[in-house]
């Protein structure tokens, strides 16, 4: 399963659900699964898409909030895990897309294509709900699973690194902008 | 066990008076309606902390691991409706550098940034000193309104004129508390 066929299948199974998306290839590719008002592409603050979510999360428990976070990204923030533990809100689940590498900067290897467990450690920071997904029929069985449980859930995807084919708008406020009025904000 | 959504249980500054400064930044925060305000913590925050628990039980304090993080969490709670505060010394400051340049501005996302300094006059360690001096500087780089409360009483209309600018104008703001206003030199020499 690469990249891609990972966020659209995760897009389509949270048609009505907001999504946080770290900057790169993840954005990329939530954009060319179905660019929405509801998706927010990060253009930077790598690390931040997480916390960026579990805000969201804790201002408005009554949606289903997702990130679409990277390996290379969350190690970047890895006390958000311990965050999200702490705070555990039950309408927050971090997918990390979970590729071996740094994708967007070149393909240089990450810890996780050497050993490191990003699902281990979100259970070890006190997230109850996790999971390792591989192939499309695990990522299915995740999401089942993510729509059944409260959370908060941390989901690692094992995914192919695959080329993006598109870029979401370049213009931040815009993002934003649309992104909140969706959410019946301002 | 604590409730994590109002984490701030009794600290070092509970039972004992709050400072005037830190009672005027808390009812300024809730004042401006800042329900939502997530810390790391500090020892001269802690009468902040105090403050809030005390006397604004409507105002929801959470921690954060590292103030670069609690960046994100606010932005995240301002894209729910939210207005949050971020609480961090000074030294924090350093630590959230990109998400400022790279989230909060390019995005327009208001906040409210209170700052304990460190490395101003009064200050015995020197490895506070270089960041401390860098404050003000990083601020004014990326244009960022900021104001140091002097006195106790001018503490709660400082906090709620930032938030004032902050929301109505979807840009970000730093209240700044010097260590002389929040542990005052008493003699003697560190």
């Amino acid at each position: 399963m690469t990249r891609f066929e990972a966020v659209r299948l995760i897009r389509e199974w949270a048609p009505d659900d907001p999504v946080v998306a770290s900057l790169g290839h993840p954005a990329y590719d939530l954009f060319a699964s179905g660019d929405r008002d509801l998706n927010f592409y990060t253009w930077g603050s790598m690390g931040l898409t997480s916390s960026i979510a579990l805000g969201l999360a804790l201002a408005r428990p009554a949606l289903a909030v997702h990130a679409l976070d990277g390996d290379g990204s969350l190690l970047m923030n890895l006390g958000a895990l311990a965050t999200i533990g702490n705070l555990a809100p039950a309408n927050l689940a971090v997918f990390v897309l979970d590729n071996g590498v740094y994708g967007t900067t070149g393909g240089q290897p990450t810890p996780t294509s050497r050993g490191a467990d990003l699902e281990a450690a979100a259970r070890a920071m006190g997230i109850a709900r996790t999971a390792t997904a591989r192939g499309e029929n695990g990522l299915r069985q995740a999401l089942a699973a993510v729509r059944e449980a409260p959370g908060p859930w941390v989901v690692v995807v094992k995914v192919e690194e695959s080329a993006p084919t598109a870029r979401p708008p370049l213009d931040c406020v815009f993002i934003k902008q649309r992104f909140m009025a969706a959410l019946g904000q301002e | 066990m604590t409730d994590p959504q109002r984490d701030h249980p009794p600290g070092p500054s509970a039972g004992s008076a709050v400072p005037s400064w830190a009672a005027g930044v808390a009812a300024g925060l809730a004042a401006a309606g800042c329900h939502d305000v997530l810390y790391v913590p500090d020892n001269p925050l802690s009468h902040i902390l105090e403050a809030l628990r005390r006397d604004h039980p409507g105002v929801r304090t959470r921690l954060a691991t590292r103030e670069e993080e609690a960046m994100g969490i606010a932005a995240g709670l301002h894209l729910g409706g939210a207005r949050p505060a971020v609480l961090m010394q000074s030294s924090g400051l350093g630590n959230t550098l990109n998400a400022i340049g790279s989230l909060l501005v390019p995005y327009q996302i208001p906040l409210l940034m209170v700052i304990s300094m460190r490395g101003d006059a009064g200050e015995w360690n020197a490895a506070q000193v270089p960041m401390g001096r860098a404050v003000v500087p990083v601020l004014d780089a990326f244009g960022i309104e900021h104001l140091a409360v002097e006195r106790g009483e001018e503490a709660e209309g400082t906090v709620l004129a930032l938030a004032h600018l902050a929301f109505g104008t979807r840009t970000q703001a730093a209240c700044l508390l010097p260590r002389r206003l929040t542990v005052p030199v008493r003699g003697g020499v560190a």
